[in-house]
């Protein structure tokens, strides 16, 4: 039997229990529910009371409801004017909810009434309103003809000169470039977690000895590192399906602006970064027995991630194109959040990503070497937690050298 | 057929094996007892390819074991270990196909080990939910359902009661009728002394005797027990070499200097009277476990 089909059964298994467990089926539930529900109520609930507002407009005010709606118009906020012949008419719909804002008074003297609040942009739209109508009416009593002032005003504007311009379309492309980033990041570090975690699973059943003899201790560690991928592939799948399909029946985004190609930045990171971390997650969990020690062998791998994601959002996201940025994403474990960002940011050739490809495959294949070196000193080691120097297979350090530092 | 070659093993300071040899031959269950820390577990180990020894080898049919024949072991290992939310099916299933078996063929196979074993309804169930025997009892069905070509047993027997060690034994035996040799650890003597077909004492690392039950046995000072109902004190008096070990009713345990004098008991003690029995005293193997435990020596 050859290692691709052994690591193809322990993989199977790996996979077939944890997509049938209950834990994946609520997280996953749970989490399409909480990602669902944020996108629905962004569509229906925030927007809608910001797209369009019916206002009713009493006797002589309905001489402003045409300016007020242009300038409303102007603000993104649709109006829709219910004219209304007295006020008692125009309060019992505010009531009911048939309109959101009543304007009564004059239109020098204004007066709104709503249900619980004013919409924000509404208020500011009749404020204005009031003032000019006030300035008018003062301008006119002075023998000034109002007319030839606005345009005068609406003549002039100031001239904004823009040293470094933005490109709208380049900050759109680092936003999803930081947000394919963003969603590396996490997974990486849930799944690489759920991986350090699984391989004691082994260790902590002492089923780990009966394995041995049959398989290699790599073919195990790489059976359990590619079966956990696979549930998070589908996992993430799920989820963002989910959303992308929500997102896009309910206008938030349009699918053509994600692009086919931030999807293929995505998945090829993901493979990549997933593979490097897994092996790392994997060799450290294989250094202690209990699920309840798992925290603190992770820790310094999650600490590089961490790290990672920091320069992502501190150093490549401002600025995807200067030379910092450049030389952090060549950094084999930073590769897979920095590289996304310049990728998507579009400030990257071809030929760079291709050489930061090759470096963090070289780095897999360096990284499997000393894991499965760590894992196989490490995985029959019941008890305590296993020096790195021991899991390495080192000679032991002389007595009395102060750097006899554990991990 | 199984042989260890002078197998050495320390760790640190202790000597876990010393040049221990031994041989398994097919169809014979080898029975392999010793204080606890002996080095049973680790002797396991070694021919599992769980452990590398410092020095020794492990041959299989006169070449040295490979990874590849290695796989065609059943192992029980000391420390017992399943998933405990697989079912159980499922779970030998599972080993089945680690051990190359296609899906189909390791279904078949998982299913007809649950009979045997005493487990035919309990295929579907998770393990946790099992009891301790009947885990014990899956754990055996992981080590079979691939038809190995060899069994290792460490300590199979611990914690079963009287009738799963009987289910236990009745499979043990058929497998190594089947032609295959079996290697099985135990503190139960009595269970090694009914079922193991040669036995092996370790000590320390090294192999103190090896033999059948009864070539063992036979090292111990030659004894009979004797029924003569008319018999006098001292009736065995006028004969050379023999002398009594003790006296229960009309029963007499004689101890004999040579085998020669045996018949010479015998003609005495039927010129007496009626012989109600004539029986060779064989001490029990726990007696010579003790012995070889507290040093004495066993000659060879």
């Amino acid at each position: 039997m050859n290692s691709q089909a052994l690591i193809r059964v322990i993989a199977g298994r790996e996979f077939g229990t944890r997509i049938r467990a209950r834990v994946f089926i609520v997280t996953t539930v749970l989490m399409v529910i909480a990602i669902g529900g944020y996108i629905l109520l962004q569509a229906y609930v925030f927007n809608k009371s910001t797209t369009a507002l019916d206002v009713g407009f009493v006797a002589t005010t309905q001489a402003i409801s045409a300016p007020v709606r242009a300038e409303a118009a102007s603000l993104g906020v649709t109006i829709n004017v219910h004219p209304y012949a007295s006020f008692a008419a125009g309060k019992a719909d505010v009531e009911d909810k048939t309109i959101d804002a009543l304007v009564s008074g004059v239109p020098t003297a204004t007066i709104v009434t709503v249900n619980e609040s004013l919409d924000p942009t509404l208020q500011t739209v009749l404020n204005d309103s009031v003032r000019e109508e006030v300035l008018n009416q003062m301008l006119q009593q002075h023998g000034v003809d109002p007319t030839t002032i606005d345009n005068a005003i609406a003549a002039t504007s100031v001239h904004v000169h823009e040293l470094s311009p933005i490109d709208a379309a380049r900050v759109q492309q680092i936003v999803i470039g930081l947000l394919v980033a963003g969603v590396l990041y996490t997974s990486l570090v849930i799944y690489g977690q759920l991986v350090a975690a699984g391989v004691i699973e082994e260790k902590s059943n002492r089923i780990v000895e009966i394995l041995l003899a049959t398989v290699r201790p790599w073919q195990l560690m790489m059976g359990k590192i590619i079966g956990i991928g696979l549930v998070a592939v589908v996992q993430v799948v799920i989820i963002a399906g989910v959303a992308l399909v929500l997102a896009s029946a309910t206008k938030l985004v349009s699918i053509p602006t994600l692009g086919v190609d931030v999807v293929i930045n995505g998945v090829v990171w993901f493979v990549l970064g997933y593979l490097m971390y897994a092996l790392l997650f994997a060799a450290a969990g294989s250094m202690v027995s209990r699920q309840e020690d798992v925290s603190s062998v992770a820790m310094p791998v999650i600490f590089v991630l961490v790290a990672a994601w920091i320069i992502a959002l501190t150093v490549a996201a401002p600025d995807p194109g200067s030379t910092a940025t450049t030389v952090l994403s060549f950094v084999p474990l930073f590769s897979p959040v920095i590289m996304p960002i310049r990728i998507a940011a579009g400030v990257v050739p071809l030929w760079e990503v291709a050489i930061s490809v090759v470096l963090v495959i070289g780095t897999i294949y360096v990284l499997a070497a000393m894991a499965g070196r760590i894992y196989r000193n490490s995985v029959l080691h019941i008890g305590g937690r296993v020096k790195l120097r021991d899991a390495l297979g080192l000679p032991p350090i002389e007595q009395g050298d102060t750097n006899n530092a554990t991990t | 057929m199984l042989e260890l070659d002078h197998l050495s093993k320390r760790y640190g300071d202790l000597h876990a094996l010393r040049e221990l040899s031994l041989t398994v031959r097919e169809g014979e269950i080898f029975g392999f007892v010793g204080a606890n820390g002996a080095g049973k577990t680790t002797t396991m180990r070694v021919v599992l390819g769980v452990l590398e020894a410092d020095a020794g080898s492990v041959l299989w049919n006169g070449a040295g074991i490979t990874f590849a024949m290695r796989r065609r072991i059943g192992y029980i290992p000391e420390d017992r270990g399943l998933y405990p939310k697989m079912t159980v099916l499922s779970q030998l299933e599972y080993f089945g196909r680690l051990h190359g078996l296609r899906r189909q063929d390791a279904r078949t196979a998982s299913k007809q080990w649950l009979e045997p074993l005493g487990l035919a309804d309990r295929g579907d169930s998770q393990l946790q939910a099992l009891s301790h025997g009947n885990q014990q009892r899956v754990q055996l069905a992981a080590a079979l359902v691939f038809s190995p070509d060899l069994l290792v047993l460490d300590e199979p027997f611990a914690g079963l009661d009287p009738i799963a060690v009987d289910a236990m034994s009745d499979v043990l035996r058929a497998e190594a009728d089947d032609g295959k040799p079996v290697v099985v650890s135990s503190h139960q003597l009595d269970i090694v002394e009914r079922l193991c077909d040669r036995v092996g004492i370790i000590n320390h690392g090294q192999m103190v005797a090896t033999g059948t039950v009864t070539e063992l046995t036979d090292r111990g000072p030659l004894r009979f027990w004797v029924d003569v109902p008319g018999a006098a004190p001292g009736w065995y008096g006028g004969l050379p070499g023999v002398s009594l070990v003790e006296q229960d009713g009309t029963r007499w345990l004689l101890e004999l200097a040579d085998a020669a004098g045996e018949q010479a008991v015998l003609r005495t003690a039927l010129a007496i009277g009626p012989v109600h029995e004539f029986r060779r005293d064989r001490p029990a193997l726990t007696q010579l476990f003790r012995d070889v435990m507290s040093g004495k020596a066993i000659d060879e």
